[in-house]
């Protein structure tokens, strides 16, 4: 027997040198080298470019001359500018009307979807469908169907039915919500398959319970489904917002001949912003528009959170 | 409260009898547990007295009522879930009161009961609370309140202790015991579990593929099982079942069938001597549990593993050899081939 301190007669294990750092010290290493990339490519390609436009907003810069401070002046050219507060309203009218709208079908559909089991698939698939067309393809489609007869299906259905013809992309009035329609439809797919995640989450046991206790399918659906579904919701409300306050594709598609017309009447922020950089090449108001944007968009997602919050 | 009856119940899925006629009846208070491994139809035959699950045959009346057609509702039945079934967004007073939503009461009434219902199960500091600041049991308390202030006339459990840890389910198996003798409800609890079935029934329903094959009290199941899967499934550890071959004894019963014998682990004393009459078993020890105030010994009596009780202080070494013995009143006899109890000697 080996004495188990006789440390020289007991081969000795190869015994490695004490790494220098903690193990935590080495895993935030690891973790952040990984991050490195990702982290570096949004500081220059998103941040910077962010604080930049703050700073351009501020300036009477056109691309071809540097660059000059002016102060505010953009801001107060563009909070006189008719133009702008015609945008600015049309932006408003995607988001309040086609918000709830995209919500409410998007519940109703999943509602009913979750139920189906004939075909369920198929029919799932056929929702999400619109989701993955590309958008200047299905406003295209969306746009020969709002044209005046023999190309124009719904002007044809109706006068087959002997309606009148209704005006669409080319009236004051129902352009705008003729887009909106579209884009509600490009949107669906994607918010179907959000609630239906969400209503597949709720375990059944709940309604079996409320079943014994007697609730009906309208109650059930008020105390139970609603209030457990309401993450779900948030997420879509907030998601779905920020997509209305953006839109583009779809204006701009269905309106190339006049964007954002007829009249302005259906040109919404992001387009007035493109077409003041890119057609007038007015980056200093373009900037100063975006800024806007950047705020509505920060205020609404803010004030959406704090609306819809967990008052646990 | 109400009787419930079953008369040739039956379940089909598709083209699998997973029911095949059951027939039973739980008198006027009486508290009935259904037991059985996973897939014995317990649950099933539970959810069809509740209205979750359509009858495919014969018949079940709550009361003097045939309820085969009623909705849930209808049947003024409460039932408690696995997994509670409390919603996460009501607090604890909201919870019990979602079952009287639909109860033609005034607000008062309503109130006075809900207090009531979480007064007895000592839930009053929590009303207010939500289930998510809840420990498991109250949150299954929380369901037995939902179900109390119904007034209903049975209550249905399914495996309502299988999410709580060891200790509190011993405490949960009191207290639901205690609230059926303050109650005095009829109640049908199912449970995989045999010592919740032992230490809560009136009368145990052992259920086996479908079928019952065995009801009593719960002494009388465990002292005269009719068969080899009920006398092993009441009663910790595991009845020995061996064949009577095996144990020096004849190697066949009455008509020259092969027969097998049982004896509890509680009933085979480890260290006992050899005597005239009872069963002798001897071989090396196995495996050894002390248990506290006894200790279970696995020895090999041939190709079979058998359990036996030493007292505490006596704990054999594993490989040494030892012998068990039990009084002949003790065994029990089944036929080798149907696994059916003899008739005892």
């Amino acid at each position: 027997m080996v004495h188990p301190t006789s440390s020289d007669t007991v081969p000795t294990h190869p015994i490695r040198p004490a790494p220098r750092l903690s193990m935590r010290t080495r895993s935030a290493l690891w973790v952040w080298g990984f991050l490195a990339i990702p982290v570096l490519f949004y500081c220059v390609i998103r941040f910077y470019p962010t604080f930049n436009a703050f700073w351009l907003s501020l300036t009477d810069w056109d691309l071809m001359s540097e660059a000059e401070f002016i102060g505010f002046e953009n801001y107060r050219r563009m909070f006189a500018d008719p133009d702008f507060w015609q945008t600015f309203r049309n932006t408003f009218e995607y988001l309040v009307f086609g918000t709830p709208i995209s919500l409410l079908i998007a519940f109703v559909v999943a509602y009913y979807l979750d139920r189906v089991r004939f075909a369920h698939n198929f029919l799932r698939a056929l929702y999400f469908m619109p989701y993955i067309t590309t958008a200047a393809a299905m406003a295209w489609v969306w746009r020969w169907f709002y044209q005046p007869p023999p190309t124009g299906l719904i002007n044809s259905a109706l006068g087959e039915m002997g309606f009148g013809q209704i005006e669409f992309l080319g009236s004051t009035s129902n352009a705008l919500p003729a887009i909106m329609v579209t884009a509600i439809w490009a949107g669906l797919g994607f918010q179907i398959i959000i609630f239906m995640a969400g209503l597949r989450a709720i375990p059944d046991t709940y309604y079996e319970a409320a079943r014994i206790d007697g609730l009906g399918e309208w109650t059930i659906l008020r105390k139970i489904t609603l209030p457990l579904l309401k993450p779900t919701t948030v997420f879509l409300v907030v998601f779905i917002s920020i997509a209305f306050l953006r839109i583009f594709d779809q204006v701009y598609n269905m309106t190339t001949n006049d964007p954002g017309g007829p009249l302005g009447t259906t040109e919404p922020l992001v387009l007035m912003i493109y077409q003041t950089a890119f057609s007038s090449y007015d980056m200093g108001y373009a900037a100063a528009q975006t800024v806007v944007l950047f705020t509505i968009l920060l205020v609404v997602s803010l004030l959406q959170l704090w609306i819809l919050r967990d008052r646990a | 409260m109400a009787t419930i009856s079953l008369k040739n119940l039956t379940k089909v899925y598709g083209k699998a009898e997973v029911i095949h006629g059951i027939d039973l009846d739980i008198a006027d208070g009486e508290f009935v547990v259904f037991v059985g491994p996973s897939g014995c139809g317990k649950s099933t035959t539970l959810r069809m007295i509740a209205g979750l699950e359509a009858v495919s045959g014969g018949e079940i009346r709550i009361g003097d009522r045939v309820v085969n057609e009623l909705d849930p509702k209808s049947r003024n039945i409460a039932m408690v879930f696995q997994n509670y079934a409390i919603y996460p967004h009501m607090t604890v007073r909201e919870n019990i009161a979602i079952g009287l939503y639909t109860q033609n009461l005034d607000k008062e009434e309503k109130a006075r009961r809900v207090e009531n219902a979480a007064q007895i199960l000592g839930l009053t500091d929590f009303a207010d609370r939500r289930p998510a600041a809840l420990s498991g049991g109250q949150r299954q308390r929380v369901a037995m309140g939902r179900a109390m202030v119904r007034d209903p006339a049975a209550f249905l459990f399914d495996e309502p202790l299988s999410n709580l840890d060891a200790q509190l389910r011993a405490q949960m198996r009191i207290e639901i015991k205690a609230l059926h003798q303050r109650l005095g409800s009829t109640i049908a609890y199912v449970t995989h579990d045999q010592v919740e079935a032992m230490t809560m029934a009136d009368r145990i329903v052992v259920m086996k593929d479908g079928h019952i094959l065995q009801q009593g009290r719960p002494m009388d199941i465990y002292a005269n099982p009719v068969d080899v899967f009920t006398a092993r499934f009441i009663g910790t550890p595991s009845m020995n079942i061996i064949p009577s071959g095996l144990a020096g004894g004849p190697a066949a019963g009455d008509g020259g069938r092969p027969v097998l014998l049982g004896v509890r682990p509680q009933d085979l004393h480890v260290g006992q001597a050899a005597a005239a009459g009872g069963l002798t078993l001897a071989g090396p020890v196995t495996a050894v549990e002390p248990l506290g105030p006894e200790t279970l010994v696995h020895f090999r009596v041939g190709e079979e593993t058998v359990i036996g009780t030493a007292p505490a202080t006596q704990i054999p070494e594993v490989g040494s050899e030892v012998s068990a013995r039990a009084e002949d009143a003790q065994l029990h006899r089944f036929d080798a081939e149907t696994e059916k109890a003899l008739e005892s000697r």
